[in-house]
């Protein structure tokens, strides 16, 4: 199963992005974690199931070691370099953003507060293009990514 | 925070693999009356054939490639030295030489039907498909009804030229935008829903191109009869526009709609670059020549090769578009046609028709058998896989009648090409079903409503139409 990723130390604010994400519970396996250890520990489990990882979304400031350097060193790994990656933050300077762009392969970011509907948009396009990229079978996620860009993968690529 | 084991398939495999081994096998062990040495052996080749593709333990064309190297090393010159040697009955006298299997794989019917896939390459490319739907579904107006009509039109006129499935996934990205504008309790959805798919697969039958069975169904009639690319299409294309209609009015039976106006506006971007106007010209002329093959008597495969000449030769199909065509859908094919060349040379036909007295069998009810029979097979099996299995027994049946071969193929093609009551039936069909806008119930309704006429009409009139196209 596809797995979104969401790394947010405040318990509320997590809360609000997983109801934010409850659209999604259908189709992927959402997780979870409140800083980089307990992500990483998190990635460690996906490994072991066989499933992979579509996308995180992470926020910058947290206990330990920053989003930015997370997704930094994430992105180094073969194993999650392809997964698509959103920031979700207030706090994240220049720099930061600079880096994670350069260096931790950032593909969207959202300042908080987040528009839901926005975010969903973001979630669902970022999904999309893992789902076309990674050559996964793009049927089962006709209802719920983004059909037309699905449906043209669909037709590139056939079927008997 | 869900968490799921991933899903096993394996004993579902291994247990289709092992049923398929004693399929196989079954043959050796009992020895059927009437039946040569060779006509057992195919037998085995062919219930083989029948496990691994109605279980699909291994890609369809996988099975395709193992009939061919079975059928290579057991029924052909290439057995003689090996372990078991060479059979006794063929046909003939004398087993066929290796080439007779291995040349499936470059049949003619296949060059046309890669003919076909370069047409299908390009209008993918330039987006001559979708261009061309936004032109054609302009008269249509906005009125619901029209609309829909308008829609599967254009669907079943594209998809007599391109594959079943890439004309659905085309037309459904131009149709999710008008299904999400619907009040989410408006019946109409599922009309526009179903309309996609079911026009794409009743398109494919107008043509020779336009679904593999067609392709599986020429190969088949080599030997005992011809029907052109004009032909084909004058008994076809009335059965497709009568039942483009009939599938016109079931859903606007079914799926009555208080919305008074869709508003359809795609906007068309022609491709005006050289590449595609090449492509713009090539296409016509090829589609020229095959439904104008009585007059210049130029045959469809030859004609078939010039897309792929000109296109290759231009770069308007690069390598990687070359590299990515379905190939795959044509091994599928060639595993048909090798079985069914065996069935010929080793008599098995023979066999297999004389267990009933067909004599007692009028033309009609004999179409009508073979139609109902590819029908329900491939409702649950692949539409290709269901004409593989049917086509060579069809023909041998309707020579042993004494009916016509064409009508008995046409009638296996066509009927295979019906089926669409499932989801599972046929692509376009997982496609509708996947967007989330149509429920099974309602496709098993409209799809049987569908194919019972089909099964009528080509029971009724199937024999008519022939005979207006020259077929006897």
């Amino acid at each position: 199963m596809i797995t979104i990723l969401c790394l947010e130390d405040e318990s509320e604010v997590r809360d609000a992005i997983l109801r934010d994400l409850r659209p999604f519970e259908s189709h992927f396996r959402i997780e979870a974690a409140g800083d980089a250890a307990d992500a990483a520990a998190l990635l460690g489990d996906l490994a072991k199931d066989g499933d992979s990882l579509g996308l995180i979304l992470c926020d910058h400031r947290l206990p330990g070691e920053s989003g930015v350097d997370f997704l930094t060193n994430i992105n180094a790994d073969d194993e999650w370099r392809h997964s698509r990656k959103i920031l979700l933050t207030g706090q994240a300077g220049q720099q930061d953003t600079i880096r994670a762009i350069n260096h931790g392969g950032l593909n969207h970011y959202l300042a908080k507060p987040w528009n839901p509907e926005e975010l969903r948009n973001a979630v669902r396009d970022q999904l999309t293009t893992f789902v076309i990229e990674q050559n996964i079978d793009p049927l089962p996620y006709l209802a719920i990514l983004d059909a037309e860009r699905l449906l043209e993968k669909i037709r590139s690529i056939g079927a008997p | 925070m869900t968490r799921s084991s991933p899903p096993t398939k394996i004993p579902a495999k291994s247990g289709s693999l092992l049923a398929a081994l004693l399929a196989y096998l079954l043959p050796f062990l009992i020895e059927l009356p009437g039946l040569s040495e060779a006509g057992h052996r195919l037998f085995s080749v062919f219930l083989l054939a029948v496990v691994l593709w109605v279980t699909e333990a291994i890609p369809l064309f996988a099975t395709s490639a193992l009939v061919i190297l079975l059928l290579v090393s057991t029924l052909s010159q290439a057995a003689a030295p090996l372990l078991w040697g060479l059979p006794d009955g063929f046909s003939s006298g004398k087993a066929p030489d290796f080439t007779f299997y291995l040349n499936c794989l470059a049949d003619k019917v296949l060059i046309l039907f890669l003919g076909g896939f370069f047409l299908a390459a390009g209008a993918a490319k330039f987006g001559l498909d979708r261009n061309l739907a936004s032109l054609m579904l302009k008269p249509f107006g906005t009125k619901p009804s029209r609309v829909l009509l308008g829609l599967m039109l254009i669907t079943g006129i594209l998809s007599m030229w391109m594959s079943n499935t890439a004309t659905c996934a085309t037309m459904m990205a131009v149709v999710i935008p008008l299904i999400q504008r619907l009040d989410p309790t408006d019946r109409f959805r599922s009309a526009l829903a179903l309309g996609i798919p079911f026009a794409a697969n009743l398109g494919g039958m107008a043509t020779p191109v336009g679904s593999p069975p067609n392709a599986i169904a020429l190969a088949a009639l080599k030997q005992s009869g011809q029907c052109s690319f004009p032909q084909w299409m004058m008994f076809a294309l009335p059965i497709t526009l009568i039942l483009l209609a009939t599938t016109w009015l079931v859903l606007l039976t079914l799926f009555r709609t208080r919305t008074k106006n869709i508003d359809i506006s795609i906007k068309p971007k022609w491709n005006q670059s050289t590449p595609a106007w090449i492509y713009y010209l090539t296409a016509s002329a090829t589609i020229l020549l095959w439904m104008t093959e009585t007059l210049h008597g130029i045959n469809s495969f030859i004609v078939g090769l010039i897309p792929i000449t000109v296109l290759l030769a231009t770069q308007v199909v690069n390598t990687r578009e070359f590299r990515s065509m379905e190939w795959d859908v044509l091994w599928l094919v060639a595993g048909g046609i090798a079985l069914g060349q065996a069935v010929a040379v080793t008599g098995f036909d023979r066999w297999i028709v004389g267990l009933i007295n067909w004599n007692s069998v009028p033309g009609y009810a004999l179409g009508g058998l073979l139609a109902t029979t590819a029908l329900l097979l491939s409702t649950f099996i692949s539409n290709s896989a269901a004409a593989n299995l049917l086509a060579p027994i069809a023909v041998a049946v309707a020579i042993n009648a004494g009916s016509s071969p064409v009508a008995a193929i046409a009638s296996v093609a066509l009927g295979s090409s019906l089926a669409m009551c499932l989801p599972i039936s046929t692509p376009p069909n997982a496609i509708a079903y996947a967007t989330g806008a149509v429920k099974t119930r309602d496709m098993a309704i409209a799809g049987l409503a569908v194919a019972g006429a089909g099964a009528i009409l080509l029971i009724l009139l199937l024999s008519t139409f022939m005979r207006w196209s020259g077929i006897h």
